[in-house]
């Protein structure tokens, strides 16, 4: 079970690495910023939760999550079995995962860099 | 850590660590080069240099501008014209290039007087421009020369004239991108913010880190006239001074080449609450998706899927025409900065290539996790190669196409790969869904061409062929697809124009009713 939910979420990220961009902005706050604004409202949307976009900035965390939501459900049909608490777990280990690929485990030694 | 050391820069240590191995079960955890730190003395890289990523890479393509260098005239005239980057003005901004011409003489008694002069004359030649940058180079940043100073004078003197000064010299460094830094940040500091635009639209953005290559810019305009949007600026390809002062007033920053200019974008956000949304204008799903968020952004996300639709309809079967025949071809995917990321994946699943290497010339590591990301196994990633690197790489890994810029891709030609230009394009532009295609047909060009078979020939040793004489592309590729590719009904070669911008420039729009007046 705990490979199977490992393998789902190694899936996920590869479609995320291969195809997005929004988890690679320069600065550590920004990342995580990102990551937390775009997956938790990819994951509302999957589990038909309300999902706030009133302000720019939530808007534009809302497209990346809606494109997204459409590309796992388009792409990962075991999704569509899955029940809400379920795809919750799911989500929560996809953003530990791209936390640590990106930010935690990154090589990168930009990321602290106090400016821009 | 997979780090690859070149066999030719064994006597430079310090280089192990820009190059490594995406292996197997490697991720950017355990497989990320060093970049954008110092080029390590004794190897030749292939960099630019601070002044020209602020003056050639960002400044330059802005078209209603007298762009002066402030130096030698080396500086400027060794730079110029490195890339394509048109305008709808008759390419005002590419064909005069302008330096003070700094001598010994100046060095020694200052240059700030022969600045002023420089700068009245520059505007008494092109009277109908009111616009200029000044770049600080080397020589005049080491003598101290008060560039600034000079222009407010002049600014004064002259009251219907707007001077930008970009205090950027070469060694600023530690490549051109050092200079994308320096530019962005002053371009906001200077002149966001001094005019403000007339707003027709209810969606306004600026589109950032644009440089109209052979109109790439252009043919992203004609979707975003096609969705209402309008366009306060862009930074800085095909764009105008005035309308760059205006950025602050968009309400959307959409940014394509988020190495040059991510940080205006950031800038722009933290200032003045101005979302950032990174787009990709090449590969047909990454620009529909692209298409598709600024629709969502606005709630006009049926004109993006119109706009899809239509266009992938049109373009899809001649984009696979040339997918069929480029599939498992081996390339080496060698730009400055971005393009190994914004092309990696989207070449391989949209043209069928093997991306097998990427590089990097002046890119950060930021640049380097999105393109290994976007790479497949086994792809050697380079962070500032030298000469003897590339070629050493290319000898190894034998790609059938490099995409680099022109001097590495002259050195490529030497070795017999064949190279597309990826800074500024063969036959452009390669944005949009039909440039997308005419990207497919330079690739399959080059690695078809006849000419590449006839020059591994050497004629002082080997036997030269007689009894075949006439070869084309297709004989080369078709040899060995299936019938059912080769008279495929379906799918077809490029079919646009030569030109495939001058109709753009004489489309009409639609207009949309607007829903909201704005105040500004």
């Amino acid at each position: 079970m705990k490979d199977l939910m490992k393998d789902r979420i190694e899936q996920l990220v590869n479609y995320i690495m291969k195809n997005c961009l929004w988890q690679f902005h320069s600065r550590t706050w920004d990342r995580e910023r990102q990551n937390e604004g775009i997956i938790t409202k990819t994951m509302e949307l999957l589990c038909e939760e309300p999902v706030k976009h009133e302000t720019p900035e939530d808007r534009c965390y809302w497209v990346d999550a809606v494109c997204l939501a459409d590309a796992f459900q388009s792409r990962y049909p075991w999704l569509a079995a899955m029940d809400k608490p379920a795809i919750k777990l799911l989500m929560q280990g996809l953003k530990d995962r791209v936390d640590y690929l990106t930010i935690k485990g990154s090589l990168n030694l930009e990321l602290t860099d106090q400016h821009y | 850590m997979p780090y690859h050391e070149f066999e030719c820069s064994t006597c430079i240590p310090e280089r192990k660590k820009h190059a490594v191995v995406k292996g197997s079960g490697e991720d950017l955890t355990s497989a990320l080069p060093l970049g954008y730190l110092n080029t390590i003395p004794g190897s030749i890289s292939e960099r630019g240099c601070a002044y020209c990523g602020a003056k050639h890479v960002i400044g330059t393509p802005m078209k209603d501008v007298i762009h002066i260098s402030h130096g030698p005239v080396g500086c400027t005239y060794d730079t110029w014209q490195t890339k394509r980057y048109i305008s709808d003005n008759d390419n005002f901004q590419l064909k005069y290039t302008y330096a003070t011409d700094m001598k010994e003489k100046h060095v020694i008694f200052g240059a700030e007087k022969m600045l002023k002069q420089n700068i009245k004359e520059a505007f008494k030649a092109f009277s109908n421009i009111k616009r200029m940058t000044i770049y600080q180079t080397c020589a005049s940043a080491l003598i101290g020369d008060d560039i600034n100073a000079v222009a407010n004078e002049v600014m004064e003197e002259m009251p219907d004239v707007d001077i930008f000064v970009c205090n950027s010299p070469g060694f600023k460094g530690p490549s051109q991108s050092g200079g994308h830094h320096t530019i962005n940040i002053a371009w906001m500091k200077d002149k966001v913010g001094q005019i403000e635009p007339n707003i027709t639209s209810d969606y306004v953005i600026n589109y950032v880190g644009e440089y109209n290559i052979q109109g790439d810019q252009e043919v992203m305009m004609d979707y975003f006239k096609r969705m209402g949007i309008q366009v306060l600026s862009t930074f800085t390809g095909n764009g105008s001074y005035d309308e760059l002062r205006a950025m602050h007033r968009a309400h959307l920053n959409v940014l394509e080449c988020a190495r040059s200019a991510e940080y205006i974008c950031n800038e722009l956000r933290v200032r003045y609450g101005i979302p950032r949304l990174d787009i990709d204008g090449f590969g047909f799903e990454a620009l529909s998706n692209s298409l598709r968020k600024i629709g969502l952004f606005f709630g006009i996300e049926d004109r993006a899927q119109k706009i899809i639709e239509e266009e992938t309809a049109r373009w899809k079967p001649e984009l696979d025409w040339y997918k069929a025949r480029l599939k498992g071809k081996k390339v080496c995917l060698w730009p400055g900065g971005s393009k190994l990321w914004h092309w990696a994946h989207a070449i391989h699943e949209e043209m069928g290539v093997d991306v097998i290497s990427v590089y990097t010339k002046f890119g950060h590591q930021g640049d380097m996790e999105k393109g290994i990301s976007r790479c497949e196994e086994g792809a050697l990633a380079i962070d500032d190669p030298n000469e003897l690197e590339s070629v050493e790489a290319m000898l190894k890994l034998k790609p059938d196409v490099i995409f680099t810029g022109k001097r590495p891709g002259e050195v490529a030609k030497k070795i017999r790969v064949p190279y597309l230009n990826a800074h500024a394009y063969h036959n452009g532009p390669w944005k949009g869904y039909e440039g997308w295609v005419r990207f497919a047909r330079d690739i399959y060009n080059a690695i078809n061409s006849p000419i590449h078979k006839l020059s591994y020939l050497d004629i002082s040793k080997d036997e030269i062929p007689t009894d075949k004489g006439f070869v084309t592309p297709r004989m080369i590729s078709d040899i060995n697809l299936s019938e059912d590719v080769t008279s495929s009904l379906k799918l077809r070669q490029y079919t646009g124009k030569y030109d495939s911008l001058a109709d753009l420039r004489k489309k009409t729009y639609p207009s949309f009713e607007r829903q909201s007046v704005d105040a500004a």
